[in-house]
């Protein structure tokens, strides 16, 4: 190795070191940390406390089932519900802009001011969003609904452009020649193009926001968070884990149902239907474990 | 009497490529009625010249004069076809028809029911209607190749380009997408431009012939 390049390197680990001693003080500090877990551990967090699957005391319960009344099937609906809504939301505002910002349907006047609308949509965290919105609306779901909302349409929006500037050349030279406007170029070619993967976005987005709604909800924004929150200020940790786990087993069934319906939409043959264990293992072992029907093969000549 | 012919594309001391000219000096006229081949090696520049006829890709030098309409007035097949393939046989013919409307009719309105049976004479004609709803990325290169021409057809263009849209086709379906490719340039008082690798079918179907060579586009009269 280059010598000069090797005192590069040693001077930036030497300057991280030094700059990490100066953030953290003496590591004496650290001494203790993992019994002080294990302590917590042991004290606070477990055994969850399933009291949160059952129906709360107030209001009565008057669902057929009672498990609808507790805390984690309301948190976690609310969540649901208010994760579907900005995705959908979001998705309506992310299209168009999403069409705006490619380069190869829209002009370069066009592209740049959507592309910057986007990434400033995307650079505020959507809890930042939330806590704007809530200065707005109050706490509550429609803060988290906006919240939620803005941030899809800078992600999504991001994710969709890029998808629709991937497409292939010659429909839109075919179009472009015919005389195609650019929005019927946008509705008629590019969206068909790339619609496989403008769901798949769309889908990864849903169980993004449901992943994140614990996130917002922490700042009152709605949904299971906001149990999430009440818990934690109460030190209530072992209903904390609870509602983690219930939040975890959520998302893997949403993730799952995702994954079913990503490749539904996939060229027939390109992806195989996915199993359990194809969610927790990489893919070799998981085809392994669950052989399906290979690829049909592709027609050698597609239309590109 | 004089009958004067009717120019589609003038191309004044063109000069095409991309950076580095591949054609230089082209001076062609374009009639109502032609059918032109154009022949060379691969690279040579066949395809360049499509495009920039197409309006894909601006000459080097010189001017290109088209006198069709701009909108519907151009049917381009690309070497890949063009085709929307998560779209049907039918969505793909109709894009065809669509540029026969007016430029504001809202694409995610469907093209009206009375044009309908354009297309489906079309894939009638070339033999692939029972594929109308069928997407378009299941078919084989054969198919595919006629589903570009159908969707050429309907659009009733002034001029066709066509870069190797034959290729893939047995002799038979060569004949039927040729016969219908004829009869609705005849019907529209049309002219083609096609890109062909094979002389002696190009010589076949056309009437005029460009052959492109030394950086030089030469004609050679057919009949």
């Amino acid at each position: 190795m280059n010598k000069r390049l090797l005192l590069v390197i040693l001077g930036i680990l030497a300057l991280t070191g030094f700059v990490f001693i100066d953030l953290v003080g003496h590591l004496g500090r650290l001494s203790g940390g993992m019994s002080n877990l294990g302590v917590f551990f042991r004290e606070s967090l477990w055994p969850p406390d399933w009291s949160v699957l059952e129906a709360q005391s107030y209001p009565v319960c008057e669902a057929r089932f009672e498990f609808t009344c507790s805390v984690a099937w309301l948190g976690m609906v609310e969540t649901i519900k208010i994760a579907f809504v900005a995705t959908v939301f979001g998705f309506l505002v992310a299209l168009p802009l999403s069409v705006m910002a490619a380069s190869n349907l829209s002009p370069i006047e066009i592209a740049i001011p959507a592309r910057i609308v986007l990434a400033g949509m995307r650079s505020l965290p959507s809890i930042i969003w939330a806590v704007l919105f809530m200065i707005i609306f109050d706490m509550g779901t429609l803060a988290g609904i906006c919240a939620m909302s803005f941030y899809t349409v800078g992600y999504l929006g991001k994710l969709q452009f890029e998808s629709m500037e991937g497409i292939k050349n010659a429909p839109l030279e075919a179009a472009k020649a015919m005389g195609m406007s650019r929005t019927e170029t946008a509705w008629l070619v590019a969206i068909p193009e790339s619609a496989n993967q403008l769901l798949s976005h769309l889908l990864f987005m849903f169980e993004y926001n449901v992943r994140h709604g614990t996130v917002i909800g922490l700042v009152g924004a709605g949904g299971i968070g906001l149990y999430l929150n009440t818990y934690l200020k109460l030190a209530q940790y072992d209903k904390v884990v609870a509602l983690l786990v219930v939040v975890f087993l959520v998302v893997v069934v949403i993730d799952f149902v995702s994954m079913v319906l990503r490749s539904a939409v996939t060229e027939e043959g390109d992806v195989e239907r996915p199993s359990w264990s194809s969610l927790f293992l990489p893919g070799a072992i998981s085809s392994a474990l669950h052989p399906t029907p290979m690829n049909k093969s592709k027609p050698s000549d597609e239309s590109e | 009497m004089i009958v004067l012919e009717e120019v589609l594309v003038h191309l004044h001391d063109v000069a095409i490529g991309y950076d580095v000219p591949l054609i230089e000096d082209i001076n062609i006229e374009v009639f109502a009625g032609d059918v032109i081949a154009v022949l060379g090696p691969s690279g040579i520049g066949k395809t360049t010249l499509l495009r920039t006829i197409a309006g894909l890709v601006r000459p080097l030098e010189g001017d290109v004069e088209l006198a069709v309409p701009s909108r519907g007035g151009l049917g381009y097949i690309p070497q890949r076809l063009g085709l929307v393939g998560n779209l049907t046989v039918r969505n793909n013919v109709e894009m065809g028809l669509r540029v026969g409307l007016s430029k504001w009719y809202p694409p995610f309105f469907p093209v009206p029911a009375k044009q309908h049976h354009y297309a489906e004479r079309a894939m009638e004609d070339l033999g692939i209607l029972h594929l109308a709803d069928q997407p378009v990325r299941i078919l084989s290169g054969g198919q595919q190749r006629r589903v570009a021409t159908a969707k050429t057809v309907v659009q009733r263009p002034k001029l066709v380009l066509a870069d190797e849209f034959l290729g893939e086709l047995d002799d038979d379906n060569v004949e039927v997408v040729m016969r219908t490719v004829r009869s609705a340039i005849e019907a529209q008082n049309s002219a083609m431009i096609m890109v062909e690798h094979h002389e002696e079918l190009a010589r076949q179907v056309a009437n005029r012939v460009w052959r492109i060579a030394d950086g030089q586009l030469i004609e050679e009269v057919v009949r």
